[in-house]
């Protein structure tokens, strides 16, 4: 009994997650820079804008000490886009909207050129890939890259609800934001539900589902169901499997198996 | 030398500085995710939690100085300064506590999977350090001596006790002996003999259960392409490479088929 929660982060583990996003704020008050276990925060001089980890910011806007400027994506406008995308355009009718890009990864736009990941390099000497919660997905932009339509950032309902909570006034329409959260979370739900006939996939040894644009939440909600349908179709389905592993390694005994006929069809939902 | 080797080498100098703070809070963090995440135990980070460690003691040092500084009489001439200062020690003791959540919530989550499968990991560290595992107990078949705490492998000459940190296996094996004279005094010991051991492998069938490495795990795809692989086993003897994953994708693979891209970073679990 030393620890009670199931395997895989859970919903309340993920809020916290997604309160380590950076936003914007607009300080009402100066203070110093401060240094914590966290990284740095830099010093707060009204009317300087400053990007602060959301749980430093509802901190500070709960104690009216700083008024917090929503991101891109949270206005009406960019959400009702989005919608459009993920109800109206056919490519993504079982598909998530595409998320925003990683670093060295080309904006949909430039759909033709090559991702190049970009590592940082840890003390120990390992490679490191930043990814959400550690990347400016949720910073308030004063103009954005024409041609470049708007995505949901992976820990988009977290962080939208909790501002919506804790900092409607700072939004534009919290009503009309509040309502179109609530119909993205829907739709997704949904695709989600659909989905559950490609997961046999998964359950196959070096296959897999692609998920690829689901929000943290989405995966905390369907990681129980998720997992278990797949495991359990693993276990009906090991003694298939054994048999084709027995079938590949004979015909690779004969010298004829080419490895890339194996079935990895990679359906998307 | 590589452009990136010398990046590396001025990275890794200094880690005192916020900047690299910073890095290793992302990287405790991404690391409890996966330890939450992932059906087997996964190795100690050690020069991490070493860092981590320190940085929280130091934190812990400026806090008392700060709370010491503001509550003493002597210096309330400047009580102007009172409310930023009281602000300061919020945000520094929230930051202190969510640190220190982390720390607890990976150490938790390692001792409830050691103690799940305890036996597994004893087995696994003291089979590591010794080349022949099987003649520790040559003839326990015969021993009418034979008690549950027997089971326990000698853990005297392990020098690495990977993938636990040495902390962790001094409480398996403390652990382990309680569990086994527990149930020794209260059934085992009215066992045959030959029946008692907890790694009784009778019939080809070992007892022992370890954590299944084909569990499913959701991971998000941080380099150019990362291809899902197959371990050898049934009969096939060399690591064939399934489906592809390209970078920003999320998918839903066996934890065994992504392990080895999760070591070189280039995965995340979520």
């Amino acid at each position: 009994m030393a620890f009670p929660l199931p395997r895989g982060i859970t919903p309340p583990e993920i809020s916290f997650l997604a309160e380590m996003e950076m936003v914007t704020i607009l300080p009402r008050q100066r203070l110093e820079g401060l240094e914590l276990l966290g990284g740095p925060v830099e010093p707060l001089l009204p009317p300087r804008r400053a990007s602060l980890p959301l749980w430093l910011a509802l901190l500070l806007k709960r104690q009216r000490r700083a008024n917090i400027l929503p991101p891109t994506w949270l206005h009406p406008e960019s959400l009702s886009l989005i919608l459009e995308i993920e109800t109206q355009h056919h490519e993504y009718q079982h598909a998530f909207s595409p998320p925003p890009p990683l670093p060295g990864q080309p904006s949909l736009r430039d759909r033709g050129q090559r991702p190049v990941a970009v590592p940082r390099y840890t003390p120990d000497g390992g490679r490191y890939y930043p990814a959400p919660p550690f990347l400016p997905q949720n910073v308030a932009q004063d103009h954005v890259p024409s041609g470049e339509p708007p995505s949901l950032p992976f820990h988009w309902l977290e962080v939208g609800t909790m501002l919506l909570d804790a900092a409607s006034d700072d939004l534009v329409d919290p009503d009309q934001t509040r309502r179109l959260l609530k119909e993205l979370r829907e739709v997704r739900t949904a695709k989600i539900r659909s989905g559950v006939d490609v997961l046999d996939v998964a359950s196959t040894g070096g296959g897999g589902v692609a998920l690829t644009g689901v929000g943290a939440m989405e995966v905390g909600e369907g990681r129980g169901f998720i997992a278990g349908v797949v495991d359990g179709l693993r276990k009906i389905g090991a003694s298939k499997e054994q048999a084709r592993r027995e079938q590949m390694a004979e015909d690779m005994a004969n010298g004829g198996y080419d490895a890339t006929q194996d079935d990895d069809d990679d359906m998307e939902f | 030398m590589d452009i990136d080797d010398i990046l590396a080498s001025v990275d890794r100098n200094d880690v005192s500085t916020p900047e690299s703070a910073a890095l290793d809070h992302q990287l405790l963090t991404r690391f409890w995710v996966a330890e939450r995440g992932v059906s087997e135990l996964l190795p100690w980070p050690e020069a991490l939690m070493n860092r981590m460690m320190e940085r929280v003691r130091k934190q812990i040092e400026t806090i008392e100085d700060l709370a010491a500084s503001s509550s003493d009489p002597t210096t309330t001439n400047n009580s102007n300064n009172n409310p930023t200062l009281n602000l300061k020690l919020s945000i520094l003791q929230t930051d202190l506590s969510r640190t220190q959540y982390l720390l607890r919530s990976i150490l938790r989550q390692r001792i409830s999977k050691l103690t799940k499968n305890s036996m597994h990991y004893l087995l696994r560290v003291s089979s590591a350090a010794s080349s022949q595992p099987s003649q520790q107990h040559p003839d326990s078949q015969n021993n009418s001596d034979q008690q549950p705490e027997d089971s326990i492998p000698d853990l005297t000459a392990v020098t690495d006790p990977s993938p636990l940190s040495s902390q962790e296996l001094d409480f398996l094996r403390a652990h382990q002996t309680l569990l086994a004279g527990h149930f020794g005094a209260s059934f085992l010991g009215s066992f045959p003999a030959q029946l008692r051991r907890l790694d009784d492998n009778a019939g080809g069938v070992s007892m022992v259960q370890g954590p299944d490495p084909r569990e499913v795990v959701f991971v998000r795809c941080l380099v150019e392409s990362v291809g899902v692989v197959v371990p050898p086993g049934d009969g096939v003897e060399v690591e064939t490479v399934g489906t592809e994953m390209r970078m920003g994708d999320v998918w839903v693979v066996r934890w065994e088929g992504v392990r080895g891209a999760w070591e070189r970073g280039e995965v995340e679990v979520l």
